[in-house]
């Protein structure tokens, strides 16, 4: 660990990868804060060009809209004080959890069904195909419809994300086994239990992986979209009860701006953990796939 | 041994031609000429008509008796021995790509009378009629995969010059693909699959009225409402403002698509390029991209005043990561050989870029491109849900306020179908792109 | 005239330095004569493609120097050759670029460095094609014909930029025995028209006695001319040469020398190079 850590020191990848970074903050901090030193006279030819391109406020366009990275700082260690903030943490990832694992429950013995079966494939494949390209979140209003509670109307929402990720994924990776695996296990007298068990579940695993890993990111997305579409579904005044996605949204309405930016780095960073996650679990359940 | 046909004869060899498989659908004009050039032979029984590696000068047509052709071993032939008799076909191997001697040994087994065509003259007959020449040919290339049991890399069949004969070729293998598709029980399975479907869907809502499904819009409601030159609820194929709704997402989508593709390639293809740009510039990207692109809404709503724009943002930013990911993918799975290769045949750096990872790249390319149109949908509706005037996911979104039921699923099922159009269209200019790569998944079928 | 004369020159060759240090070519010299078909055999992993990437100029040597035709390729001070149409490389699974046909892979050498016009280079490249026995799939993609004709068309690719040498890698590792003697046949009727140094690596030592000139058999890693057989079976050959008496006592000679490589060579577990 210790010489790993020497080694990414050393590394020059990695100093210029933080210098740019450090970089990027720097002139987000001076964009946003356009509206301030852009006042002084010595900009002002700066200040007619902006307007000249038909912008009608005195700040670096778009740029100078965004709060400040230094303010959003500012705001988070507040926010972090809150434990409502937290709980919207808490409510995101339990539909984000709910979502995937029904996702990964329904939609891996779907693709496995429709890659071992002909029939099975020429049956379901065009009908889901025919679904796939309407967007989650096109089904908000009939999930609410539908769902008794607003909870399993997100909860569906959030599946449907994560399930065509899946399915497609799984069905790729189980046509993708080379044929010899399989001639060899018939060779070897194996049954079709046998096959599907020992060559086409194995086998299947780094793609459903990878489906898994790229389904969660999706949910996450769908999650907050359902979350700031449909109001947050409980709400139990203010930020709290309404997950991140409501979160945002609150902040946007409250005209706390620097909140927005906590909030979207926030699933930022759940978004990224959990699809790390699932690729280090990933791993640890195919180790055949390490040694490169 | 073989002479020209006598004058009269021909109508008779043009009978025999009719029979067989290659030109059995040939114009009358086109069987004449071939007629012209065949030489009758004959052969009696037990003669050995031509053994394996002699060259291949001429192609035989079988009149009356029975031809044993048998394949070398080294051909690899499914079924070595091939009983030829009037219909068949038999010395094609000069028609094959690369070939230019024999492929079998054939004996006559009673006495046989054929027809022998010149493979040269018969090839520069059928190049001399575009249309019809590459048809033969086809049918040719069926007869030997089919009858002969050639294993599929050898039973390659050599390409006609002329211009007309390429066209020809890709809408004769698509109305071939189609045939073959309608015979297969694809089709059949398909309807079964959208019955099911559909048909639940209706049974449940109308038909049993099950608990949940009773307040949702049934099929039968919905398709009445969508086909209605007076809709209930102002939405059908009928009224304008279906198609503004239309066009006002699909334009949003242009826009966005092509910006991102636009500015995605360019910076994947510098990404997978410049060791040094990534270095520098990958982790801020890196740290973006999980960034719900939703999450952004917000915050796109206060940097861009005008609402158009903000939607619009929304859409590029999912495509433009989607795309410059794939790109930079593309670039760096490129085989190192063939830059190798195109260094040593003296190509600068530009031309490397230009002639090697450029099209190298492509097929990634492409397949972020799908990526990246499917994404901008998804973006699309929903920053319209969110804070739109017209488009698709405002429609969606509006319905559901004014409790218009069957207008949601109208308007989710036409994003369906204009979502599934532009990824088709998308995939559709790949494929004309990287003919090669159509070719090359073609042969290696599963 | 010396045309295509290659002098490797005491060369070194260390990976990864301050790491692992492997050392992959140990002192090696061997000189290979104009127009001569100079055949390279040894287990695989033994550093020979390391040889050969270095006169082509995609990896370093570490000391040492290689010379053609008088012309310093790379040196202990200027450790990179840089790679150019008088050397050209072979790949071992084949480099055609995929996205364009046979014809303007063909043609892509001399387009690419300004030698000659499009239109020339078409006509100049059909005529090569026909001279291999490849007129008929001019208008093929590479992925359409088989691998052995592909490999004809690279080489033919190759000889387009008249090079002062042919540096093949394995070129017909991945063929069935059948295909690779007509390849063999094929090379030398190529060979035969044009005369370049060929530089030819193989694991095979058969297809190395047929073929070369001369056939230094390599020590497994770290690589270095462990025996030199000059093969004096006179050229043009054919393929009777592989049941000749001479033939079979030449591979007498040298095989126990392969087979000790070999050997040492799986005992050491190597990897494929």
């Amino acid at each position: 660990m210790r010489a790993r850590l020497g080694k990414m020191a050393s590394n020059r990848t990695f100093w210029r990868g933080l210098a740019s970074i450090a970089i990027f903050l720097v002139l987000w901090e001076i964009g946003s804060r356009s509206e301030q030193w852009m006042a002084a006279d010595i900009f002002a030819p700066l200040r007619d060009l902006v307007r000249a391109m038909g912008f009608r406020k005195d700040y670096l366009p778009w740029v100078g809209a965004v709060p400040a990275p230094s303010a959003v700082l500012a705001s988070w260690l507040e926010v972090v004080d809150d434990p409502s903030y937290w709980q919207s943490w808490y409510m995101s990832l339990f539909r984000v959890m709910a979502g995937f694992i029904a996702a990964m429950l329904i939609g891996i013995p779907f693709g496995l069904a429709l890659a071992m079966s002909r029939t099975a494939y020429g049956i379901g494949f065009p009908a889901f195909e025919v679904l796939r390209p309407i967007p989650p979140l096109a089904w908000v209003p009939a999930s609410i419809i539908f769902w008794p509670t607003q909870e399993l109307a997100i909860a569906f929402i959030t599946f449907l994300g994560a399930f065509y990720t899946i399915v497609i994924n799984v069905l790729g990776g189980a046509r993708s086994i080379d044929a010899r695996y399989f001639q060899a296990a018939q060779s070897m007298g194996a049954s079709r239990w046998d096959i599907f068990r020992r060559i086409v579940l194995p086998g299947t695993l780094p793609s459903i992986v990878v489906g898994a890993a790229v389904g969660m990111g999706i949910t996450w997305e769908v999650v907050v979209a359902a979350e700031m579409i449909s109001g947050g579904g409980s709400q139990i005044g203010g930020t709290s009860g309404g997950g991140l996605g409501f979160f945002i949204w609150n902040s946007y309405i409250g005209g706390s701006y620097e909140q927005i930016v906590v909030g979207m780095i926030s699933i930022g960073i759940a978004g990224y953990a959990s699809s790390e996650l699932l690729r280090w679990g990933g791993r640890y359940v195919t180790p055949w796939l390490k040694v490169r | 041994m073989a002479a020209a046909l006598p004058v009269g004869a021909a109508d008779g060899a043009a009978a025999v031609l009719r029979d067989t498989t290659p030109f059995g659908d040939a114009s009358e004009a086109l069987l004449a000429r071939i007629a012209a050039i065949a030489r009758p032979a004959h052969y009696a029984a037990g003669a050995r008509i031509y053994g394996a590696d002699d060259p291949a000068d001429d192609i035989f047509v079988v009149v009356s008796g029975r031809a044993d052709h048998v394949f070398k071993p080294e051909v690899g032939a499914r079924e070595p021995l091939k009983r030829v008799v009037r219909g068949g076909v038999f010395g094609w191997a000069g028609l094959l790509l690369g070939q230019t001697r024999r492929l079998a040994t054939v004996t006559a087994a009673e006495p046989t009378e054929v027809l022998r065509l010149d493979t040269e003259a018969l090839v520069g007959l059928l190049e001399s009629e575009p249309q019809e020449g590459g048809h033969v040919m086809e049918r040719f290339a069926t007869m030997i995969q089919r009858e002969f049991t050639l294993p599929t890399l050898l039973a390659q069949v050599r390409r006609l010059s002329g211009p007309l004969t390429e066209e020809m070729s890709s809408l004769g293998l698509t109305m071939y693909r189609l045939s073959l598709w309608l015979k297969s029980p694809r089709p059949y399975l398909m309807l079964i699959g959208f019955s099911l479907l559909l048909g639940f869907w209706y049974l449940a809502v109308e038909a049993w009225k099950l608990p949940r499904f009773r307040e949702m819009p049934g099929l039968t409601t919905v398709v009445k409402e969508w086909l209605s030159p007076e809709p209930t609820y102002g939405l059908s194929i009928y009224t304008a403002e279906y198609y503004q709704h239309i066009w006002m997402s699909i334009w949003r989508v242009t826009q966005a698509f092509f910006l991102a593709t636009l500015l995605g390639v360019s910076f994947g293809l510098l990404l997978g390029w410049s060791r040094a740009f990534k270095a520098y510039v990958f982790p801020v990207f890196e740290t973006l991209r999980p960034i719900p692109i939703l999450a952004w809404v917000p915050l796109a709503i206060v940097m861009f005043v005008a609402t158009e724009s903000a939607v619009i943002y929304l859409a590029f930013l999912a495509s433009f990561f989607a795309t410059a990911l794939n790109t930079m993918l593309g670039v760096e799975s490129i085989d190192e050989s063939y830059i190798r290769a195109a260094d040593c045949l003296g190509a600068n750096q530009w031309q490397v870029f230009r002639y090697v990872i450029i099209p190298g790249a492509l097929p990634f390319i492409f397949t972020g491109l799908q990526i990246s149109i499917g994404v901008s949908w998804f973006s699309l509706v929903a920053a319209e849900m969110v804070s739109g005037q017209y488009g698709l996911g405002y429609v969606i979104n509006t319905s559901y306020m004014m409790v218009r039921y069957p207008t949601i699923i109208i308007g989710m099922a036409t994003l369906g179908i204009v979502g599934y159009t532009t990824s088709a269209l998308v995939r559709i200019a790949g494929d004309y792109l990287m003919e090669w790569r159509v070719r090359e998944l073609a042969l290696t079928e599963r | 005239m010396s045309r295509g004369h290659i002098v490797i020159d005491d060369v070194v060759k260390v990976y990864d330095p301050e790491g692992a240090a492997v050392l992959a070519v140990d002192h090696c010299s061997l000189e290979i004569e104009p127009g001569e078909i100079c055949m390279i055999v040894g287990p695989s992993g033994c550093g020979k493609t390391t040889l050969l990437n270095a006169i082509a100029g995609f990896h370093d040597i570490t000391s040492g120097r290689i010379v053609m035709d008088g012309e310093v390729l790379c040196s202990t001070d200027r450790p990179r050759a840089a790679p150019g149409p008088d050397r050209i490389v072979v790949f071992q699974n084949g480099a055609l670029f995929p996205w364009k046909t046979n014809l303007e892979n063909v043609i892509f050498g001399p387009v690419m460095q300004g030698k000659l016009g499009r239109k020339l280079a078409i006509d100049k490249g059909r005529d090569m094609m026909a001279d291999a026995g490849l007129s008929g799939v001019e208008r093929n993609y590479p992925g359409e014909v088989s691998s052995g004709m592909r490999r004809r068309v690279e080489i033919v690719r190759a000889l387009m930029n008249d090079p002062k040498a042919l540096l093949l890698d394995e070129p017909y590792r991945a063929l069935d025995s059948l295909t690779k003697s007509v390849m063999h046949e094929a090379l030398l009727e190529i060979y035969y028209k044009n005369k370049v140094t060929i530089f030819f690596i193989t694991h095979d030592l058969e297809e190395a006695i047929f073929l070369g000139h001369r056939v230094a058999i390599m020590t497994t890693r770290p690589c270095r001319p462990k025996k030199v057989l000059n093969v004096d079976i006179p050229h043009p050959r054919d393929y009777g040469v592989l049941t000749s008496k001479r033939f079979r006592e030449l591979i007498e000679e040298t095989s126990d020398a392969v087979h000790e490589e070999a050997w040492k060579a799986f005992q050491a577990g190597e990897k494929e190079g």
